[in-house]
């Protein structure tokens, strides 16, 4: 393959070093944990990993749009304590349909704040969000100040246990997810995207709504954020005003993981999604590989630099040839 | 429909700065206008008025006859105004075709974009310059690996793309190649057949020649005249633009430098310089000679003074104080005795939020031992800052808070310290106060007295023609003409710049 060749394909398929990297680390984890393909432990695995999946898949289209947003996690957190102290564990059905649908619209509130501010009065993203993030976390806060609340017993068993057809639920919201965004990218809302975290002046020069677009973003990445909260209440049973902290980060690697370069432009919810299963897959085979407690987070770490400098290492090589 | 479209006495300002004073343009259908003016003189904002991307702030916009308000790029788009932009509206990430039709992608029902419409549609755009491209351009390949020509060409198909009514040219011919030239030019006959209305923007003379039936000059923001390509000739637009010969030259003549430079050695001698841009420059600077370079900005004047510093690559010999050299990083052309006061004072110039001591102090560090000694480096910052008559607080107070004219000071004082023996500055009184480039101006001379060699680009006519006896005028990597003596006059220098040949003035 010549230069412009490969430039032409890497843009295109930015997820392909990813999905290398999921064989890659599925291979090393069968090996600690040989029973993963069973049904069950894949099932297990998937219904942990999915909150940082729906949350990766939100962030990288900020990022892709040129932004970035690390409230995120708060969003989750806030999601999180407003179902379990809303609803309870003694709550009825109908009041936690309610309250989801409630949840995803705050999720968008908070998004459109930060677009708001982003995308109109032309704030920083990245201190924006922090900022926000406060806002949000302190909300949290507010609501339950001490971890407990929960949500009723009938939809963490639901969430754990319902496979269709044999597969893990999560399977099918990844795919659901999957199919929107491959609609969306044969759409010209999919183009704009692409165009503004590109080049927003050309974009801008060329008669797209950049700002519109930008503000879009945040609110899609805020709505991701309130399904994660959903799907994290729903895998713990309680609340507590935390759950989001360390999630906000890991979303963030998972997207740089998948193909998505920080700068905008280039990348994608499949990269993002697959870079959060890695994430998981990681944390997994460190807790089978018995490794002592003082080195894990060391071990953790330096898979994800590793997998983070990988792609780069390999266009070096080919420059050099 | 037929187009006319005249901007009356159009205003323009960024913060304190007037770009357009005055500006008038009028543009018919089926007609070529040529915009011509120097650097800085509201070419580029005037054309971006016109196309909605900036908003204008005095004057008036009339379309067809009626009174017009852009406020976006959108709006102006819909009223078929399209532009070629001189930096390229092309996001280098998405592919040819995604480029040449983002944001007008045709749909297929449910609002799926219909890519085998696109491909075929590009296909027959790229048809128009079938023959001039060098690799193979096809729609799905991402412009940033095209080289800078098709890259251009992508910019004008997509400007073309939605067949306009009036099309803006903005330097659109830069990049291209000959034959490429050529083949715009035949569109750009067969558009103006069709009814367009063109408005071209050029450096280049003998284009603006060939093409265009009407010529409109901006001077300084002001449009100092209009008329018919056929009753003027080259001398006549020259003269326009440099305007009437001021009595009082704004920059005192400085004399005293480099007279008898035969005398002196020859210091740097430049043979078959070559990088991607340059192509092949021959010269010699004597030993305590200000050698001026002129031109239009980016004829690679940057990418001349870079390479001589050792931070470009090039081909070619160097040859500097009876040493062939050939300089692979900063740090080898800084031992030697070169210094370079770059162009962009902000960003290449100054550690802009550290202090002054530091950044005088920046490229001699080393001098002054580990442990440093901070007294000896201390003398030597107030030293050089009383010899450059830097107006401070004190050596720790940050660089911002310097006017540019004694940040500027800071930039050549840390070289100074330096002792070079070959100074290369990149427009160095961009942005600098009347009162600092007079004192900067007698530097310049000193420093040549006292046999420092200096290579010295301004983007200011009148400087060059005050301070160096000889000029070398660059025009698209190439010295287009060296100007010295009798023949070192304003009008030979802006006719250089734009490639105008002498023939042509005479």
């Amino acid at each position: 393959m010549n230069k412009h060749q490969w430039q032409t394909f890497t843009l295109h398929n930015p997820y392909l070093f990813s999905l290398l990297l999921l064989v890659i680390i599925t291979l090393v984890n069968l090996f600690v944990q040989p029973d993963m393909f069973h049904r069950d432990t894949i099932n297990n695995n998937m219904r942990v990993f999915l909150p940082l999946i729906l949350l990766a898949a939100g962030e990288a289209v900020v990022i892709l749009g040129g932004g970035i947003d690390i409230s995120v996690g708060s969003i989750v957190s806030i999601v999180n304590v407003i179902l379990a102290t809303q609803v309870g564990l003694q709550g009825n059905p109908q009041k936690m349909y309610l309250m989801m649908g409630f949840v995803l619209l705050v999720g968008m509130a908070a998004g459109a704040i930060n677009g708001f501010f982003v995308a109109y009065m032309r704030l920083q993203p990245i201190i924006t969000t922090y900022a926000t993030s406060f806002l949000y976390a302190g909300l949290a806060l507010f609501i339950l100040p001490n971890p407990g609340g929960g949500i009723p017993q009938s939809f963490s068993s639901f969430y754990r246990d319902t496979t269709p057809l044999g597969l893990p639920l999560a399977f099918f919201i990844i795919a659901l997810i999957l199919l929107a965004w491959g609609f969306v990218q044969q759409t010209r809302y999919g183009r704009y995207l692409s165009a503004v975290g590109g080049k927003a002046d050309a974009a801008y020069e060329t008669a797209v709504p950049v700002s519109a677009i930008q503000f879009s973003t945040y609110v899609a990445a805020g709505l991701m954020a309130a399904l994660s909260g959903i799907a994290v209440t729903m895998l713990v049973s309680s609340g507590n005003s935390t759950t989001g902290d360390q999630l906000t980060l890991s979303s963030i690697t998972a997207v740089v993981i998948g193909g998505t370069t920080l700068s905008g432009g280039v990348g994608g919810v499949a990269g993002a999604m697959i870079g959060a299963v890695i994430l998981g897959l990681i944390k997994n085979i460190i807790s089978f590989a018995n490794i002592d407690t003082w080195w894990q987070t060391f071990v953790n770490a330096a898979i994800i630099v590793v997998a983070l400098a990988a792609p780069g290492v390999i266009n070096l090589f080919r420059r050099k040839r | 429909m037929a187009l006319s479209l005249s901007a009356r006495n159009v205003v323009k300002r960024y913060g304190g700065v007037t770009a357009l004073s005055n500006a008038n343009l009028d543009v018919n259908a089926g007609e070529v206008v040529a915009l011509i003016g120097a650097n800085g003189s509201g070419k580029s904002t005037l054309s971006k008025i016109i196309n909605g991307v900036v908003v204008l702030d005095g004057g008036q916009l009339l379309l067809d006859g009626q009174f017009m308000e852009f406020s976006s790029p959108q709006a102006a788009k819909n009223l078929g105004i399209s532009t070629v932009f001189q930096e390229l509206s092309l996001i280098p990430q998405m592919t040819v075709a995604e480029n040449i039709w983002l944001a007008r992608e045709p749909l297929k029902r449910g609002g799926v974009i219909d890519r085998k419409m696109i491909r075929e549609k590009s296909d027959a755009l790229l048809n128009l310059f079938a023959g001039t491209y060098k690799s193979s351009l096809h729609p799905d390949v991402t412009v940033t690996s095209l080289p800078p020509d098709e890259k251009q060409i992508v910019e004008i198909l997509k400007a073309v793309s939605f067949d306009p009514r009036l099309l803006i040219l903005d330097e659109a011919t830069a990049s291209l190649d000959s034959r490429q030239v050529e083949r715009l030019f035949e569109l750009v006959k067969r558009w103006k057949q069709e009814g367009k209305a063109i408005v071209f923007v050029s450096h280049r003379m003998e284009e603006i020649f060939r093409i265009a039936d009407r010529y409109s000059v901006l001077k300084n923001g002001v449009t100092v005249g209009t008329g018919a390509m056929k009753d003027v000739n080259t001398k006549d637009i020259v003269s326009l633009m440099v305007g009437e010969e001021s009595a009082e030259n704004a920059v005192e003549r400085k004399k005293a430098v480099a007279q008898n430079l035969s005398g002196s050695s020859v210091e740097l001698d430049v043979n078959e310089l070559r990088t991607d841009f340059l192509k092949g420059l021959t010269f010699q600077l004597h030993k305590g000679e200000l050698l001026g370079i002129g031109g239009l900005k980016g004829q690679g004047q940057r990418d001349l003074l870079l390479a001589l510093f050792g931070d470009l690559k090039y081909t070619g010999s160097i040859n500097f104080s009876g040493e062939l050299v050939h300089f692979k990083n900063t740090r080898q052309a800084m031992n030697k005795g070169v210094a370079l006061v770059p162009g962009e004072r902000a960003k290449e110039g100054l550690l802009f939020i550290r202090s002054i001591l530091e950044n005088l102090l920046l490229p001699s560090w080393g001098e002054y031992g580990f442990p440093t000694r901070m007294r000896k480096a201390r003398e030597s910052a107030n030293r050089i800052g009383s010899t450059l008559n830097l107006k401070m607080a004190g050596l720790d107070e940050p660089v911002t808070g310097l006017s540019g004219g004694n940040a500027q000071k800071v930039v050549i004082g840390k070289w100074l310290l330096r002792n070079p023996r070959l100074l290369l500055l990149d427009d160095p009184t961009k942005g600098v106060d009347v009162g600092t480039k007079a004192e900067f101006y007698r530097l310049l001379a000193r420093l040549c007295a006292d046999g420092l060699s200096v290579l010295f680009y301004s983007s200011d006519d009148e400087e060059l023609l005050g301070l160096c006896d000889r000029v070398l005028v660059m025009h698209d990597g190439n010295i287009r003409q060296e100007l010295f003596g009798e023949t070192l006059t304003k009008s030979n220098l802006v006719a250089a710049s734009l490639g105008a040949s002498r023939e042509s003035m005479q």
